[in-house]
């Protein structure tokens, strides 16, 4: 297994640059997620590497190989689309096995191992003889899955490979893949708009806008350090809120969720206006007045994930969303009045840059 | 107040199928409905039955009172937003939203209004000259709601509107659709299969499953108390976790066995008198918030032991998928809780939850929830 670079990479349709100067690394064994909105240049990243599309500048190394001039076949990669590829009229096995008996240099045990092994990880026993045209979407994208990394190629690609499965079978497809990954170690890259398939399945996320990425890291890191207003937006279910324009005075900023002006330790004490973000979930509903806590009333209410509530709040002449445990959101009507805490450690100070808060917009 | 659309007992059938099953619905001025619904439940045909595309096998339908059940679709004055949206190339922005008021000979100055206004509500306005080419995704969709919306009347049918689209696009049309309607003052009735899309924009709730309406409610009744166990099941996300047992046992002695559990549990106070028939097959059903991980043990919970099969990090919180004598079960732990807790996948762990957190389902309804023996 070798690591996957791209070096200085672009990439223009006619005056469209699809891709802006790349340099990124697919670590060997990890899988790696392309994430970003629609357009943002995941997918034609992903046909490069795969040998589809020609840069327009840059290079492409498999290990120290640069592979710029092979074909997809002699890149020696899989690729798991959409819509599930599969071979109908025979067996999930048989749809499994095909590939590997075109390698010569397989020995039938082998084959079988490999066979069996994918089976048992997607528990797919029980279905293994069923002919593929007898099975759901969901189960048929297991097998194109199945059959991807039982080939063992130096990399797989999957574009999207949940989104056009049905409700009912999106956690198990999910699942499949994790276990997978986790099993198997090999090099992934992964493109999704599905920050939380991302935030699942991913080693490391490489988070892409306009063409260029704008970071890097694991779920965790990205998640919990947005480099800028767009990570905290497009991260997060929902994501981050804003605060444009915020005024910085003698290094405190002026915010209607303080209820005095307030030293943030991540301030730069330069800059005049800031943009302050908070995720949902750090907005903290308390019982009575502390010397932190502004004043809020509830405008919304809906249950959500597991049971929580997200609310909205208005908060001075700002509108909030927290998110809160279904015991505190559960006793909440919309009118109601309270205290919410913004606590400092959890906001995040971005630059003040008109075009990264629009992207919301745009979208 | 009389009610702005009803269905009273409709029925449809596609040639020996039935697809519709005595629909009963009632809705008020300024509900936003939603109904909720698997693929294949339904859905669409209900919206097709709403809009006059097509007429019932039996029942009635009234809009603003009136009997529609055979009027055709021009004379039923909805608004009508479609699952797939088509705009025409040709046509700007502002000429596709203005299409059914042009359609229907309003005066120029009431288009360019009425065309003004939807387009600010969907935050569209800047885009007005502008041909669908030159838009994204999420824009074209807005446009589309948005012609949906222009007409001039207080009832809107939407067709799992946002279905198909970018994650983060469905967040923020969510909000920008409730807002909507809550500024216009108007009856949506909205269908979509997505648990969370539909209790943040619903005020009614209405649970279609294969082809009948089986619970109808708020959200918050429906997510607490569901009457029945497909209203459990696919209200709310995860799903809730439904599994076997058994109810045995004499009258006001009724012992609930599943092998999940080590301990041994009652029915409580059960909502059908005394004359159910045991032994008898039921379902019981918790949901993934209420069972709690490693926690202490106490005299007011029941436990049990699982493997950790995968840990599902979403950020904001965390969902756990366990495996217990070969029962798969889905756990959910918030953002505050995960951090102490340190598990791994194929590691052993203790559940337990609250017996008055489980709810049980003889033949698919709700009849009470379990306790302690002890305490029964």
């Amino acid at each position: 297994m070798v690591d996957i670079t791209v070096k200085n990479l672009t990439k223009k349709f006619g005056d469209f640059a699809a891709l802006r100067g790349l340099d990124l690394t697919f670590p060997a064994g990890q899988v790696t997620c392309l994430l970003g909105p629609s357009g943002c240049g995941k997918t034609t990243l992903m046909r490069i590497i795969a040998g589809l599309e020609t840069p327009t500048t840059g290079d492409i190394y498999f290990g120290n190989e640069r592979v710029n001039e092979l074909s997809t076949r002699q890149r020696n990669i899989g690729m798991v689309f959409q819509y599930p590829v599969v071979y109908r009229g025979i067996s999930v096995r048989e749809n499994i096995e095909l590939p590997l008996s075109e390698d010569r240099s397989l020995s039938k045990s082998e084959r079988m191992r490999r066979v069996e092994e994918v089976l048992d990880i997607l528990e797919m026993r029980d279905v293994a003889n069923m002919d593929v045209s007898e099975l759901d979407n969901g189960t048929r994208q297991k097998v194109a899955c199945a059959r991807e990394v039982a080939r063992r190629p130096k990399i797989i690609l999957f574009d999207e490979p949940i989104t056009n499965v049905d409700i009912n079978s999106k956690l198990q497809l999910k699942r499949g893949l994790k276990e997978l990954f986790v099993n198997l170690k090999q090099t992934v890259i992964y493109v999704t708009h599905d920050q939380t398939e991302a935030m699942t399945l991913a080693d490391q996320i490489a988070l892409m806008k306009d063409g260029l990425i704008t970071q890097i890291g694991s779920p965790r890191e990205v998640y919990d350090h947005p480099k800028d207003a767009f990570a905290g937006f497009f991260l997060g279910n929902p994501g981050m809120n804003f605060y444009e324009n915020v005024t910085v005075r003698q290094g405190e900023v002026i915010c209607d969720i303080f209820p005095s002006p307030m030293r943030l330790p991540s301030l730069n004490g330069a800059v005049e206006r800031v943009v302050l973000g908070i995720r949902p979930e750090y907005v903290r509903i308390v019982t009575a007045q502390t010397p932190a806590a502004v004043r809020a009333k509830v405008i919304g209410s809906a249950i959500v994930t597991g049971g929580q509530y997200l609310l909205r709040l208005k908060v001075g002449s700002l509108t909030v969303r927290a998110k809160t445990s279904h015991a505190i959101g559960s006793a909440l009507q919309v009118g109601d009045e309270l205290w919410a805490e913004f606590p400092i450690e959890h906001v995040s100070v971005f630059a003040n840059n008109e075009e990264q808060l629009s992207t919301p917009a745009k979208l | 107040m009389e009610p702005i659309v009803k269905l009273d007992g409709v029925g449809k059938l596609y040639g020996r199928k039935r697809v519709l099953r005595d629909i009963t619905l009632t809705v008020w001025p300024g509900d936003f409905m939603v109904v909720l619904g698997m693929p294949t439940s339904g859905k669409s045909v209900l919206v097709r039955l709403l809009t006059g595309l097509e007429t019932p096998d039996s029942g009635r339908i009234f809009i603003r009172g009136q009997d529609v059940t055979t009027l055709p679709s021009g004379k039923r004055n909805l608004g009508y937003v479609p699952q797939s949206f088509a705009l025409y190339p040709h046509f700007s922005v502002f000429e596709n939203i203005a299409y059914p008021l042009t359609l229907a000979k309003a005066p120029k100055e009431k288009i360019i209004t009425e065309v003004r206004r939807t387009a600010e509500l969907l935050k569209i306005e800047q885009f007005l000259d502008r041909r669908p080419d030159q838009l994204s995704g999420g824009q074209k969709q807005r446009v589309a709601i948005a012609r949906g919306l222009v007409k001039n009347t207080e009832i809107f049918i939407l067709d799992d509107p946002l279905v198909g689209l970018d994650f983060k696009l469905r967040e923020r049309l969510i909000e920008d659709l409730k807002a909507t309607q809550e500024e216009l003052k108007v009856t949506f009735i909205y269908t979509t299969s997505e648990a969370v899309e539909a209790m943040q924009l619903a005020s009614k709730l209405a649970v279609l499953h294969a082809g009948e309406i089986i619970e109808t409610g708020s959200p918050e009744e429906l997510y607490h108390r569901p009457k029945r166990e497909e209203t459990m099941r696919c209200v709310g996300f995860p799903q809730a976790n439904l599994i076997s047992a058994e109810l045995t046992g004499q009258n006001g002695q009724l012992e609930l066995r599943s092998p999940l559990f080590n301990s041994r549990m009652r029915l409580s106070s059960h909502v059908r008198g005394d004359h159910l028939l045991v032994p008898a097959h039921v379902s019981i059903g918790f949901r993934p918030e209420h069972v709690m991980i490693n926690a202490p043990a106490t005299e007011q919970t029941v436990s049990f032991e699982a493997k950790v099969l995968l840990r599902e990090d979403l950020g904001g919180e965390e969902i756990v998928y366990l495996d217990a004598k070969g029962i798969q079960l889905t756990t959910v732990l918030r953002s505050d809780e995960k951090g102490a807790l340190s598990i791994n996948i194929d590691e052993h762990v203790t559940a337990s939850i609250r017996p008055e957190d489980i709810a049980v389902y003889l033949n698919r309804c709700y009849i009470g929830r379990a306790c302690i023996s002890h305490d029964c």
